[in-house]
């Protein structure tokens, strides 16, 4: 053996083994007790239901863990359902005050992505050493919405960019224990996938258009021009859905591919694999499972995706992960988490 | 004696070293085979139990110990929190959450079918006639920055229509309420606001056969102010809004879906409900203005025939589309002559 050999690359994949059977039987408790309590129970039900999830998420052996307080929880729906339930009503009749809480909700968020970064990180642990989030309003701030407004500004032009801004503050800001998270993110790939996804939709509707001009020419053949069957007039809005979900899901998987790629934790790096048309697939059917099961079948989609998620994500490095080490954590509230929650600010890592 | 079997995780790294973790008395001893500890049990915190979770018990300190032994935890640290331990009853056993999604189905179809319908009207009574007439200036003024035009009928044909409508309503419990506004829109509609403007479009005008006609359709429209229609639907629509929203608040990502679903659902269920009540409203104001509720059924007959007859898409479908079986509607305002 050389003695100048690198040492060998570990590979340690993520696995999850959580079941359908047991979280379904979690899930529906919490969707009754929510109901019957007017909602407070939920913030119970979401503890319970994410350690669920968080336990059956294995790496080297071990499960993550989620510790965060109901009542903190609560607090933050409160004012969570208080900003919707406002947008909501205010949507009826209003426009300028629907425009005024779009506008507050704009402002808000570099707070609620801080806030429910920072509450979400500091209750996760892995083998009782938790995670934390260490970026600032005023970075959130400005990645979000100076950056955003350099994007808006550009016509869009910039927003790959600025997207790769938001994954890298997101990234860095982060740290497992005393270890803080690196990325090597650059804007390239973001723009190859961004360009990618205006080209399939531009694909697409070409596509579509040729599709209702060839049927349009059929039923003239046919002689039933005049009306045209209903089917043909779906034929661009199922056009429209499935380019978009397709280039949703390609998006997806490339962004979550590349921001977790780039992502570095010590000696260790992160390496996603998440597949364009896996994902395209799996939105799908859950979209039909869901729909022709008024719902029940939620529990079954939530597991299916995070043993998806999982089964593609790993960790490489010549490093054990007994290594990590601690470091006190930093104090937030749970207001954030739950205003990103109930507005789906997704932010795709 | 109670013992289990664990992982030790001293909060400090990272770092999994199995143990065995007994009972002594009041206390417990934690060894990983060479070094044995010692401490009172009562100074240990177990975890909330969860089905087909392992347990975790935090030491004073912060360490924790995780353990698939949950009838070990279970014995030596009882769960003493209510929820806690009703959440993990009603998990455990299959007959208790079977029952939950049935109660679950339950409640959510009487709070929208029958709670919510009976709180609106109510509700929608007491906000004072000026809120109302705000509501609908305001609904008005985005409709118009959005999707309205300005009429382009000749200004006598509004007017002729103004003085026919006023004659229309005379002597109606708050007739002074009732007003009419025409715009362009690409397609026949009339719809009412909230406080007693009916806004009717420039094709609605073209599109009816006589004066009775649209005068039928007015009259369906005042029928929808006078059961405050649009504030009971906003009422409605909000409380199933904020019931979705507990519901589902954290099944991020088909959230929106299942809100969507139900509440579009709903709204047709909700729609069928007023659309009839107003037809009623309709047959007898007509009636006592001398107008026959057969203008009804003819306006009915032709908004159907301009759709060639069909179910779906179309502009003028989708002012029908709203409302009850057209047949069924035509037939009753022919009972009603």
């Amino acid at each position: 053996m050389s003695p100048t050999a690198a040492p060998p690359l570990a590979i340690q994949r993520f696995g999850f083994t959580g079941k359908t059977a047991d979280y379904f039987r979690i899930w529906a408790v919490s969707l009754c007790l929510s109901l019957l309590t007017l909602g407070i129970y939920s913030a119970w039900g979401k503890v319970r239901k994410r350690r669920y999830l968080y336990a059956h998420t294995r790496l080297d052996g071990s499960g993550f863990d989620y510790h965060a307080a109901p009542v903190a929880i609560l607090k933050g729906r409160v004012v969570a359902l208080l900003l919707f339930g406002g947008l909501a009503f205010s949507g009826h009749f209003f426009l300028w005050v629907q425009i005024t809480f779009i506008v507050i909700l704009v402002l808000l968020t570099p707070w609620i992505v801080v806030a429910s970064s920072r509450f979400n990180a500091r209750n996760s642990t892995f083998r009782n050493v938790a995670f934390a989030f260490d970026g600032t309003i005023r970075e959130a701030a400005v990645v979000l919405l100076g950056f955003g407004a350099i994007a808006i500004a550009t016509l869009g032009l910039a927003y790959p960019w600025f997207r790769m801004r938001r994954a890298r503050f997101i990234v860095e800001r982060h740290r497992f224990g005393a270890t803080p998270f690196k990325s090597d993110i650059t804007a390239g790939g973001f723009i190859v996938a961004y360009l990618m996804g205006l080209l399939m939709l531009i694909g697409a509707g070409v596509l579509t258009v040729a599709l209702l001009g060839a049927a349009f020419g059929l039923a003239a053949v046919l002689g039933n021009a005049k009306r045209p069957s209903a089917a043909l007039s779906l034929v661009p809005v199922i056009g429209i859905y499935a380019s978009y979900l397709a280039v949703f899901a390609y998006l997806r998987a490339r962004v979550g591919n590349l921001t977790l790629n780039s992502a570095i934790v010590g000696p260790l790096r992160c390496r996603s694999t998440l597949r364009a048309r896996d994902l395209a697939w799996l939105y799908v059917s859950n979209i039909i499972a869901v729909f022709a099961t008024l719902g029940l079948a939620v529990p079954w989609v939530t597991i299916r995706m995070a043993r998806y998620r999982a089964s593609k994500l790993c960790v490489v490095g010549a490093a054990s992960l007994g290594s990590f080490v601690a470091a006190p954590g930093v104090v937030g509230t749970a207001t954030g988490s739950e205003v990103g929650d109930l507005f789906d600010v997704d932010v795709s890592l | 004696m109670i013992a289990f079997d664990g992982i030790f995780y001293d909060g400090r790294a990272a770092a999994a070293v199995p143990v065995r973790v007994e009972e002594r008395g009041d206390d417990i001893t934690i060894g990983d085979g060479t070094v044995t500890a010692r401490l009172p049990r009562a100074g240990v915190v177990a975890d909330a139990p969860i089905p087909g979770v392992p347990r975790t018990i935090r030491l004073p300190d912060g360490e924790r110990i995780e353990t698939s032994d949950r009838g070990a935890v279970a014995m030596l640290w009882p769960e003493h929190g209510l929820i806690a331990r009703a959440a993990y009853a009603l998990e455990s056993r299959w007959w208790t959450v079977l029952g939950g999604i049935a109660i679950t189905a339950a409640a959510i179809w009487f709070v929208v079918a029958v709670a919510l319908p009976l709180a609106a009207d109510p509700v929608a009574r007491r906000i004072s006639p000026n809120v109302e007439a705000y509501l609908g200036e305001q609904a008005l003024a985005s409709l118009d920055a959005t999707v309205l035009k300005p009429s382009r009928l000749p200004e006598d044909e509004q007017d002729e229509w103004n003085d026919r409508f006023d004659r229309f309503v005379a002597g109606e419990k708050g007739e002074e309420r009732y007003t009419i506004v025409f715009r362009h829109a690409g397609m026949p509609n009339a719809f009412a606001l909230p406080g007693g403007t009916i806004v009717i479009t420039d094709e609605m005008v073209d599109a009816v056969g006589s004066n009775d006609e649209l005068l039928a359709v007015l009259a369906h429209e005042i029928g929808h102010v006078r059961g405050r229609h649009a504030m009971r639907m906003v009422l409605q629509d909000s409380g199933v809004a904020v019931l979705m929203t507990a519901l589902a608040g954290d099944a991020v990502g088909v959230t929106f879906l299942m809100v969507a679903v139900p509440s579009m659902l709903l709204q047709s269920g909700y729609s069928r409900k007023f659309e009839a009540e107003a037809d009623d409203y309709a047959f007898a104001h007509m009636k006592r203005h001398g107008v026959s509720p057969q203008a009804f059924a003819d306006v009915m007959r032709r908004l159907e025939k301009e759709t060639g007859g069909r179910r779906e898409d179309g502009p003028v479908m989708r002012y029908l589309g709203s409302h009850p079986a057209t047949a069924d509607r035509i037939r009753r305002a022919e009972e009603a002559r």
